[in-house]
Protein backbone atom coordinates (compact mmCIF):
# COMPACT_ATOMS: atom_id res chain seq x y z
CA UNK A 1 0.00 0.00 0.00
CA UNK A 2 1.63 3.27 -1.03
CA UNK A 3 0.23 5.08 2.00
CA UNK A 4 2.57 3.09 4.22
CA UNK A 5 5.72 4.27 2.44
CA UNK A 6 7.21 6.44 5.16
CA UNK A 7 9.67 8.32 2.94
CA UNK A 8 7.06 10.86 1.95
CA UNK A 9 5.48 11.23 5.36
CA UNK A 10 7.54 14.24 6.40
CA UNK A 11 6.65 16.20 3.24
CA UNK A 12 2.97 15.42 3.64
CA UNK A 13 2.84 16.39 7.29
CA UNK A 14 4.80 19.60 6.78
CA UNK A 15 2.66 20.75 3.86
CA UNK A 16 -0.47 19.94 5.85
CA UNK A 17 0.81 21.94 8.81
CA UNK A 18 1.49 24.88 6.53
CA UNK A 19 -1.90 24.81 4.89
CA UNK A 20 -4.12 23.92 7.80
CA UNK A 21 -2.56 25.79 10.66
CA UNK A 22 -1.29 28.87 8.87
CA UNK A 23 -2.95 29.61 5.56
CA UNK A 24 -6.50 28.52 6.24
CA UNK A 25 -6.54 30.15 9.65
CA UNK A 26 -5.18 33.41 8.27
CA UNK A 27 -7.86 33.43 5.61
CA UNK A 28 -10.72 32.65 7.94
CA UNK A 29 -9.61 35.04 10.66
CA UNK A 30 -10.00 37.91 8.17
CA UNK A 31 -13.75 37.31 7.86
CA UNK A 32 -15.72 40.07 9.57
CA UNK A 33 -19.13 39.26 10.94
CA UNK A 34 -20.87 42.57 11.39
CA UNK A 35 -23.93 43.23 13.52
CA UNK A 36 -27.11 44.13 11.69
CA UNK A 37 -27.74 47.90 11.67
CA UNK A 38 -29.97 48.97 14.58
CA UNK A 39 -32.12 52.05 15.13
CA UNK A 40 -30.56 54.78 17.25
CA UNK A 41 -32.85 57.21 19.15
CA UNK A 42 -32.49 60.75 17.76
CA UNK A 43 -33.66 62.46 20.96
CA UNK A 44 -30.75 62.96 23.34
CA UNK A 45 -31.83 62.64 26.95
CA UNK A 46 -31.65 65.70 29.19
CA UNK A 47 -28.33 65.83 30.99
CA UNK A 48 -28.40 66.02 34.74
CA UNK A 49 -26.72 69.33 35.59
CA UNK A 50 -26.50 69.52 39.36
CA UNK A 51 -24.68 72.85 39.30
CA UNK A 52 -27.68 74.74 37.97
CA UNK A 53 -29.33 74.89 41.34
CA UNK A 54 -26.05 75.51 43.10
CA UNK A 55 -24.80 78.26 40.74
CA UNK A 56 -27.31 80.75 41.98
CA UNK A 57 -26.44 79.96 45.57
CA UNK A 58 -22.69 80.48 45.17
CA UNK A 59 -22.59 83.32 42.71
CA UNK A 60 -25.43 85.44 43.92
CA UNK A 61 -23.76 87.42 46.67
CA UNK A 62 -26.94 88.73 48.30
CA UNK A 63 -28.02 85.18 49.29
CA UNK A 64 -24.73 84.06 50.84
CA UNK A 65 -24.76 83.60 54.56
CA UNK A 66 -22.49 86.34 55.88
CA UNK B 1 -3.60 -5.39 -11.10
CA UNK B 2 -2.56 -4.50 -7.54
CA UNK B 3 0.05 -2.00 -8.67
CA UNK B 4 -2.37 -0.29 -11.00
CA UNK B 5 -5.15 -0.10 -8.46
CA UNK B 6 -3.14 1.69 -5.79
CA UNK B 7 -1.30 3.93 -8.22
CA UNK B 8 -3.49 6.94 -7.53
CA UNK B 9 -2.51 6.90 -3.86
CA UNK B 10 1.22 7.39 -4.38
CA UNK B 11 2.36 10.81 -3.17
CA UNK B 12 3.05 12.91 -6.28
CA UNK B 13 6.68 13.91 -6.47
CA UNK B 14 8.44 15.27 -9.53
CA UNK B 15 12.18 14.51 -9.66
CA UNK B 16 12.38 14.80 -5.88
CA UNK B 17 10.41 18.05 -5.76
CA UNK B 18 7.36 17.88 -3.51
CA UNK B 19 4.51 18.46 -5.92
CA UNK B 20 2.18 17.37 -3.16
CA UNK B 21 2.62 20.68 -1.31
CA UNK B 22 1.02 22.51 -4.22
CA UNK B 23 -1.82 20.01 -4.26
CA UNK B 24 -2.44 20.44 -0.54
CA UNK B 25 -2.27 24.23 -1.00
CA UNK B 26 -4.81 24.28 -3.83
CA UNK B 27 -8.10 24.23 -1.82
CA UNK B 28 -7.05 27.38 0.01
CA UNK B 29 -7.18 29.21 -3.35
CA UNK B 30 -10.89 28.47 -3.48
CA UNK B 31 -11.54 30.45 -0.31
CA UNK B 32 -10.66 34.09 -1.09
CA UNK B 33 -9.93 36.48 1.76
CA UNK B 34 -12.64 39.00 2.54
CA UNK B 35 -11.14 42.44 2.05
CA UNK B 36 -14.07 44.84 1.89
CA UNK B 37 -17.12 45.77 3.87
CA UNK B 38 -19.42 44.28 1.22
CA UNK B 39 -17.80 41.34 -0.52
CA UNK B 40 -18.54 39.57 -3.75
CA UNK B 41 -21.00 36.70 -3.97
CA UNK B 42 -18.51 33.90 -3.49
CA UNK B 43 -17.02 35.31 -0.31
CA UNK B 44 -20.43 36.24 1.08
CA UNK B 45 -21.71 32.71 0.45
CA UNK B 46 -18.68 31.19 2.14
CA UNK B 47 -19.00 33.59 5.05
CA UNK B 48 -22.67 32.69 5.51
CA UNK B 49 -21.84 28.97 5.41
CA UNK B 50 -19.03 29.49 7.90
CA UNK B 51 -21.33 31.31 10.29
CA UNK B 52 -23.96 28.56 10.01
CA UNK B 53 -21.47 25.79 10.71
CA UNK B 54 -19.72 27.61 13.53
CA UNK B 55 -22.98 28.43 15.28
CA UNK B 56 -24.07 24.81 15.07
CA UNK B 57 -20.78 23.37 16.20
CA UNK B 58 -19.52 25.78 18.83
CA UNK B 59 -22.77 26.39 20.70
CA UNK B 60 -22.20 23.43 23.05
CA UNK B 61 -18.87 24.71 24.34
CA UNK B 62 -18.14 27.09 27.17
CA UNK B 63 -15.98 30.20 26.82
CA UNK B 64 -12.72 28.29 27.05
CA UNK B 65 -13.79 25.78 24.42
CA UNK B 66 -14.94 28.49 22.04
CA UNK B 67 -11.39 29.75 21.65
CA UNK B 68 -10.94 26.70 19.42
CA UNK B 69 -13.57 27.98 16.95
CA UNK B 70 -11.03 29.17 14.36
CA UNK B 71 -9.13 25.88 14.47
CA UNK B 72 -12.23 23.72 14.12
CA UNK B 73 -13.71 25.83 11.35
CA UNK B 74 -10.53 25.75 9.28
CA UNK B 75 -10.34 21.99 9.95
CA UNK B 76 -13.79 21.29 8.59
CA UNK B 77 -13.23 23.56 5.57
CA UNK B 78 -9.88 21.94 4.82
CA UNK B 79 -11.08 18.34 5.04
CA UNK B 80 -14.35 19.06 3.22
CA UNK B 81 -12.75 20.91 0.32
CA UNK B 82 -9.91 18.39 0.00
CA UNK B 83 -12.34 15.46 -0.09
CA UNK B 84 -14.66 17.11 -2.61
CA UNK B 85 -11.79 18.06 -4.92
CA UNK B 86 -10.58 14.47 -4.78
CA UNK B 87 -13.71 13.31 -6.55
CA UNK B 88 -12.51 14.91 -9.78
CA UNK B 89 -11.02 12.38 -12.21
CA UNK B 90 -7.28 11.80 -12.00
CA UNK B 91 -6.90 14.03 -8.94
CA UNK B 92 -4.84 13.24 -5.87
CA UNK B 93 -6.64 13.36 -2.53
CA UNK B 94 -4.31 14.28 0.32
CA UNK B 95 -6.70 12.88 2.94
CA UNK B 96 -6.06 9.37 1.64
CA UNK B 97 -2.58 9.62 3.11
CA UNK B 98 -2.37 8.13 6.58
CA UNK B 99 0.55 10.44 7.32
CA UNK B 100 -1.50 13.58 6.91
CA UNK B 101 -4.46 12.30 8.87
CA UNK B 102 -2.24 11.19 11.73
CA UNK B 103 -0.59 14.59 11.60
CA UNK B 104 -4.02 16.21 11.97
CA UNK B 105 -5.50 13.86 14.54
CA UNK B 106 -2.64 13.46 17.03
CA UNK B 107 -1.89 17.16 17.69
CA UNK B 108 -5.55 18.11 17.95
CA UNK B 109 -6.43 15.22 20.27
CA UNK B 110 -3.30 15.78 22.36
CA UNK B 111 -4.12 19.48 22.61
CA UNK B 112 -7.60 18.74 23.91
CA UNK B 113 -6.38 16.16 26.43
CA UNK B 114 -3.50 18.29 27.71
CA UNK B 115 -5.83 21.29 28.09
CA UNK B 116 -8.07 19.10 30.21
CA UNK B 117 -5.14 17.87 32.30
CA UNK B 118 -3.80 21.34 32.93
CA UNK B 119 -7.04 23.08 33.79
CA UNK B 120 -9.29 20.42 35.31
CA UNK B 121 -6.85 17.72 36.43
CA UNK B 122 -9.20 15.87 38.79
CA UNK B 123 -12.14 15.90 36.39
CA UNK B 124 -10.09 14.70 33.44
CA UNK B 125 -8.53 11.88 35.46
CA UNK B 126 -12.01 10.97 36.66
CA UNK B 127 -12.94 10.13 33.08
CA UNK B 128 -10.99 6.93 33.48
CA UNK B 129 -13.54 5.47 35.88
CA UNK B 130 -17.23 5.67 35.02
CA UNK B 131 -19.67 6.20 37.86
CA UNK B 132 -21.15 3.30 39.74
CA UNK B 133 -18.68 0.55 38.87
CA UNK B 134 -18.46 -2.33 41.34
CA UNK B 135 -15.15 -2.28 43.29
CA UNK B 136 -13.56 -5.54 42.02
CA UNK B 137 -13.92 -4.34 38.41
CA UNK B 138 -12.04 -1.06 38.96
CA UNK B 139 -8.47 -2.06 37.87
CA UNK B 140 -9.67 -3.70 34.69
CA UNK B 141 -11.95 -0.82 33.85
CA UNK B 142 -9.18 1.74 34.30
CA UNK B 143 -7.03 -0.23 31.87
CA UNK B 144 -9.87 -0.40 29.37
CA UNK B 145 -10.61 3.31 29.64
CA UNK B 146 -6.92 4.16 29.19
CA UNK B 147 -6.74 2.06 26.06
CA UNK B 148 -9.91 3.64 24.72
CA UNK B 149 -8.47 7.09 25.37
CA UNK B 150 -5.21 6.40 23.56
CA UNK B 151 -6.94 4.81 20.64
CA UNK B 152 -8.95 7.99 19.90
CA UNK B 153 -6.37 9.75 17.65
CA UNK B 154 -5.52 6.55 15.81
CA UNK B 155 -9.22 5.90 15.22
CA UNK B 156 -9.73 9.46 13.96
CA UNK B 157 -6.91 9.18 11.43
CA UNK B 158 -7.62 5.65 10.25
CA UNK B 159 -11.36 6.34 9.95
CA UNK B 160 -10.81 9.24 7.57
CA UNK B 161 -8.10 7.47 5.57
CA UNK B 162 -10.01 4.22 5.20
CA UNK B 163 -13.33 5.82 4.25
CA UNK B 164 -11.92 8.06 1.53
CA UNK B 165 -9.51 5.41 0.19
CA UNK B 166 -12.22 2.76 0.07
CA UNK B 167 -14.57 5.08 -1.76
CA UNK B 168 -11.96 5.98 -4.36
CA UNK B 169 -11.02 2.34 -4.84
CA UNK B 170 -14.64 1.35 -5.38
CA UNK B 171 -15.08 4.06 -7.99
CA UNK B 172 -11.95 2.87 -9.80
CA UNK B 173 -13.03 -0.77 -9.74
CA UNK B 174 -16.62 -0.24 -10.80
CA UNK B 175 -15.59 2.25 -13.47
CA UNK B 176 -13.12 -0.23 -14.84
CA UNK B 177 -15.74 -2.97 -14.74
CA UNK B 178 -18.23 -0.79 -16.66
CA UNK B 179 -15.64 -0.09 -19.32
CA UNK B 180 -14.70 -3.75 -19.69
CA UNK B 181 -18.34 -4.86 -19.81
CA UNK B 182 -19.33 -2.42 -22.56
CA UNK B 183 -17.88 -4.57 -25.32
CA UNK B 184 -19.15 -7.84 -23.83
CA UNK B 185 -22.75 -7.17 -22.69
CA UNK B 186 -24.14 -3.64 -22.95
CA UNK B 187 -27.09 -4.16 -20.58
CA UNK B 188 -24.87 -5.25 -17.72
CA UNK B 189 -22.62 -2.32 -18.50
CA UNK B 190 -25.60 0.02 -18.16
CA UNK B 191 -26.52 -1.48 -14.80
CA UNK B 192 -22.94 -1.11 -13.66
CA UNK B 193 -23.01 2.48 -14.86
CA UNK B 194 -26.06 3.21 -12.75
CA UNK B 195 -24.21 1.68 -9.78
CA UNK B 196 -21.32 4.00 -10.56
CA UNK B 197 -23.60 7.05 -10.56
CA UNK B 198 -25.09 6.06 -7.20
CA UNK B 199 -21.64 5.45 -5.82
CA UNK B 200 -20.48 8.88 -6.91
CA UNK B 201 -23.45 10.49 -5.17
CA UNK B 202 -22.54 8.50 -2.06
CA UNK B 203 -18.98 9.66 -2.32
CA UNK B 204 -20.07 13.29 -2.40
CA UNK B 205 -22.00 12.72 0.78
CA UNK B 206 -19.14 10.78 2.37
CA UNK B 207 -16.69 13.54 1.52
CA UNK B 208 -18.66 16.07 3.49
CA UNK B 209 -19.75 13.71 6.23
CA UNK B 210 -16.22 12.60 7.00
CA UNK B 211 -15.14 16.20 7.39
CA UNK B 212 -18.02 16.77 9.74
CA UNK B 213 -17.37 13.65 11.77
CA UNK B 214 -13.70 14.44 12.22
CA UNK B 215 -14.41 17.92 13.39
CA UNK B 216 -17.28 16.83 15.57
CA UNK B 217 -15.19 14.26 17.35
CA UNK B 218 -12.39 16.70 17.99
CA UNK B 219 -14.99 19.09 19.34
CA UNK B 220 -16.34 16.36 21.61
CA UNK B 221 -12.90 15.60 22.98
CA UNK B 222 -12.57 19.30 23.56
CA UNK B 223 -15.89 19.47 25.36
CA UNK B 224 -14.83 16.70 27.67
CA UNK B 225 -11.72 18.56 28.57
CA UNK B 226 -12.77 22.20 28.99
Amino acid sequence: MPQLDTSTWLTMILSMFLVLFIIFQLKISKHNFYHNPELMTTKTPKQNTPWETKWTKIYLPLSLPL
Amino acid sequence: MNENLFASFITPMMFGLPLVTLIVLFPSLLFPTSNRLVNNRLISLQQWMLQLVSKQMMSIHNTKGQTWALMLMSLILFIGSTNLLGLLPHSFTPTTQLSMNLGMAIPLWAGAVITGFRNKTKASLAHFLPQGTPTPLIPMLVIIETISLFIQPVALAVRLTANITAGHLLIHLIGGATLALMSINTTTALITFVILILLTVLEFAVAMIQAYVFTLLVSLYLHDNT
